[in-house]
């Protein structure tokens, strides 16, 4: 029979092997691998049981998706290029019935009653319509082919069939191979127990008794038969289609389906508001990204600090400003009261002492005169002088007095906030000590230090720990070394609510060299659990494939794509971290 | 000799079907000189003159099909506005009228009913 002469042992061993793999050889063959002849209008069945039988189309403009939804046919319109769904379009659909139109439903989607769905011949696999979609100026007819759910009873009738001619074994192969595939115990017992029934038999005829090998065959063809009645019993439950019934009907489910891509359906795209953009290939200059820190800017913000060393007393208004008050230029802040120290209180004493006593020597004499001069004894200007004499002696005195009570006042030198308040009533303030700082929240600077030149043209964003970036202008860059780093100033020119003073950024300036590749928002990449980082394609109407790339930073929002995605892929710009999630 | 001989046979057999599938290429001019487009199991051929739609329904093999018991439409985008053509058969082809011009190469889609009810329709770009 064989050309080669085996030994009984390894003949055993391989009849025990070959039954085993038996069962795997006789796996029907995958169905997407069968060529079905000449056909291009039939669109591809689902992959996933749990995924009810759809169609899709999609032009330059739009991409359509319909699905048969008991007799009604439901559709979703979106924008090709970006994924945003119309929902103010007007669909002509050229049904069997002639043509007519799909009215907007309040979820976004657009429903066409079609009675002519159940009127359908059973063996009709699909259904061809022809969808006119007007949106504002654009127009575009869509050829759309919609896959349509078997008729169940056909179908179970044509199984039927195929299992009367093709007898027992193929019911048996089939049994065992599903067994295999759901991973059952019982299917590797059995193959297990065989290959030993096998080994015995072979063992048995070589030491030449007839007998027990007559008896082990009879065992194994009764477990053989008993397997075969079990396969027929359980046949019912075994078959897909009959299965059927107990399954609940397609849900829709995002899904990750077996060839890797993921399975998003219309409502599903809406709710996680997947966007996508088309991948175009450019030239961009790559950037530096350098530390960086806010600082104030420094013409619109300032400090204000006593002159003289005195003590600090609140402005008019009775209370210091706080932290966060905003104030005006010129505003009165705080009062310093310098103090007079005790020897110079002595001297101030005695002046004033001396100074009293003149101005009551010369009141004296100007009261004296006043009586003499309107009879001729005085001259007026005698009068005058003394009068000039106690003017200036009382100045003196009152000054004096003023220098000993009048206290320094603290200005706001520029409008701003208050940053930083030191002051406490009562505390003694040195000379050039800082009381308060004030600084414009809607002009700040950032401070980076660099370890190349930056051109000043180069345009450069500040990106926060918390994503937000914001435009920076160039505004100067410093000789001196700091750190072997020069420190370079950019003023921030938008968005600088909430920042604060001291804050670390990261700052990406552009350089003058150039690169190549397609740029995408910073959130379309997503870095997957083994660490690569990929972007989601968005490859047919309901699905997207996962791309591996290679990213480089470009700038606060853009990341550059260098290898990986093809230009004109439509790649997920919005939403790829939920796209991600999907299991 | 005998193994040049199988080397050559063995070439023919995997040249030629290669060739018979660029020979069937569906795109380009067709017979009529109009556009010609797969339509289920058939190609069609769209050939507008003012405002006449003449569509040739060929099978796969490029042979034409007699046109006797398929119906068709039209629907041609001419200016931005869809054009609505109901087709039936005249002769050896389906024919229809449009209310406008429809210049020379619009685009647009014909779906055909053939005899046996399927629908299939090809797309002009």
């Amino acid at each position: 029979m064989v050309p080669f002469r085996l030994t009984a042992a390894p003949r055993a061993l391989a009849v025990a092997l070959a039954l085993l793999v038996l069962p795997f050889l006789l796996n029907p063959i995958d169905p997407a691998q069968a060529h079905e002849g000449h056909d291009h209008g039939a669109p591809q069945a689902p992959v996933s049981k749990t995924i009810a039988p759809r169609g899709e189309a999609s032009s330059s403009a739009f991409e359509l998706v319909a699905i048969p939804r008991g007799d009604a046919l439901v559709l979703y319109l979106d924008r090709f290029a970006t994924g945003e769904p119309i929902t103010d379009a007007t669909l002509e659909v050229e049904t069997p019935s002639g043509p007519a139109r799909a009215e907007a439903a309040p979820d976004g989607s657009y429903r066409l009653p079609a009675p002519w769905l159940a009127k359908r011949d059973p063996k009709d696999d699909h259904l061809d319509l022809v969808v006119t979609v007007t949106a504002g100026s654009d127009v575009d007819v869509l050829p759309l082919a919609v896959a349509l759910p078997k008729a169940a009873e056909p179908a179970e009738a044509e199984h039927a069939g195929e299992h009367e001619g093709e007898g027992w074994l193929h019911a048996l192969t089939e049994h065992l191979t599903e067994r295999f595939a759901a991973r059952d115990p019982g299917a590797g017992l059995a193959a297990a127990g065989g290959f030993v029934l096998g080994l015995a038999t072979m063992g048995l005829m070589r030491a030449g008794r007839r007998a027990p090998v007559l008896a082990v065959l009879v065992l194994a063809a009764t477990l053989v038969l008993g397997a075969t009645a079990f396969a027929h019993e359980g046949a019912d439950h075994s078959h897909p289609e009959s299965r059927a019934a107990f399954v609940p009907p397609p849900t829709d489910l995002a899904q990750r389906l077996p060839d890797g891509t993921v399975f998003v359906p219309k409502p599903t795209q809406r709710l996680l508001s997947l966007r996508t953009q088309v991948a175009a290939e450019a030239g961009y200059r790559r950037t530096v990204s350098l530390p960086g820190r806010i600082i104030p800017d420094p013409n619109a913000s300032g400090v204000v600090q006593s002159s003289v060393g005195g003590r600090l007393a609140p402005p008019p208004s009775g209370i210091f400003p706080r932290l966060g008050t905003r104030v005006r230029p010129g505003e009165v802040l705080a009062l310093v009261t310098p103090p007079v120290q005790r020897v110079d209180l002595s001297d101030m004493r005695q002046r004033q002492g001396e100074l009293d006593q003149q101005i009551a020597i010369v009141q004296r004499r100007v009261d004296r005169y006043l009586k003499l001069a309107p009879g001729g004894a005085v001259s007026q200007v005698q009068l005058d002088e003394a009068q000039d004499e106690l003017k200036g002696l009382k100045d003196r005195r009152s000054a004096l007095d003023r220098i000993r009570l009048e206290p320094e006042v603290l200005t706001a030198p520029v409008g701003g906030v208050i940053a930083e308040a030191a002051a406490v009533a009562g505390q003694m303030a040195n000379p050039g000590q800082m009381v308060f700082q004030i600084v414009d929240p809607a002009k700040l600077w950032v401070e980076a230090l660099s370890f190349d030149a930056l051109t000043p043209a180069a345009d450069a964003t500040a990106r926060l720990a918390d994503g937000r970036s914001l435009p920076l202008a160039y505004q100067g860059a410093g000789l001196a070394d700091r750190n072997q780093a020069i420190p370079v100033q950019f003023a921030i020119q938008a968005g600088a609510e909430g920042l604060r003073v001291g804050q670390f950024v990261t700052v990406l300036a552009a350089t003058d060299a150039e690169q190549r590749g397609l740029a995408l928002p910073r959130a379309s990449v997503v870095r997957t659990a083994n660490g690569q980082d990929v972007v989601y394609a968005h490859t047919g109407a309901e699905r997207y494939e996962a791309q591996a790339v290679r990213v480089a930073p470009l700038d606060g929002t853009r990341i550059l794509v260098e290898a990986g995605v093809k230009p004109g892929t439509r790649v997920v710009v919005q939403g790829a971290e939920l796209l991600d999630q999907v299991r | 000799m005998l193994i040049r001989r199988f080397l050559t046979a063995a070439a023919l057999a995997i040249a030629l079907p290669l060739c018979a599938h660029h020979a069937c290429a569906h795109e380009g001019a067709g017979h009529n000189g109009g556009r010609i487009a797969d339509a289920g199991p058939y190609h069609i051929e769209l050939v507008t003159k003012g405002k006449t739609v003449e569509v040739t329904i060929y099978d796969a093999k490029e042979k034409p099909v007699s046109p006797a018991g398929f119906k068709g439409t039209a629907i041609l985008v001419v200016g931005g506005k869809p054009a609505r053509v109901v087709l039936t058969p005249a002769a050896a082809r389906l024919t229809g009228e449009a209310e406008m011009a429809l210049g020379a190469n619009p685009k647009g889609v014909v779906q055909i009913t053939g005899p046996d009810g399927a629908a299939a329709s090809g797309k002009f770009n």
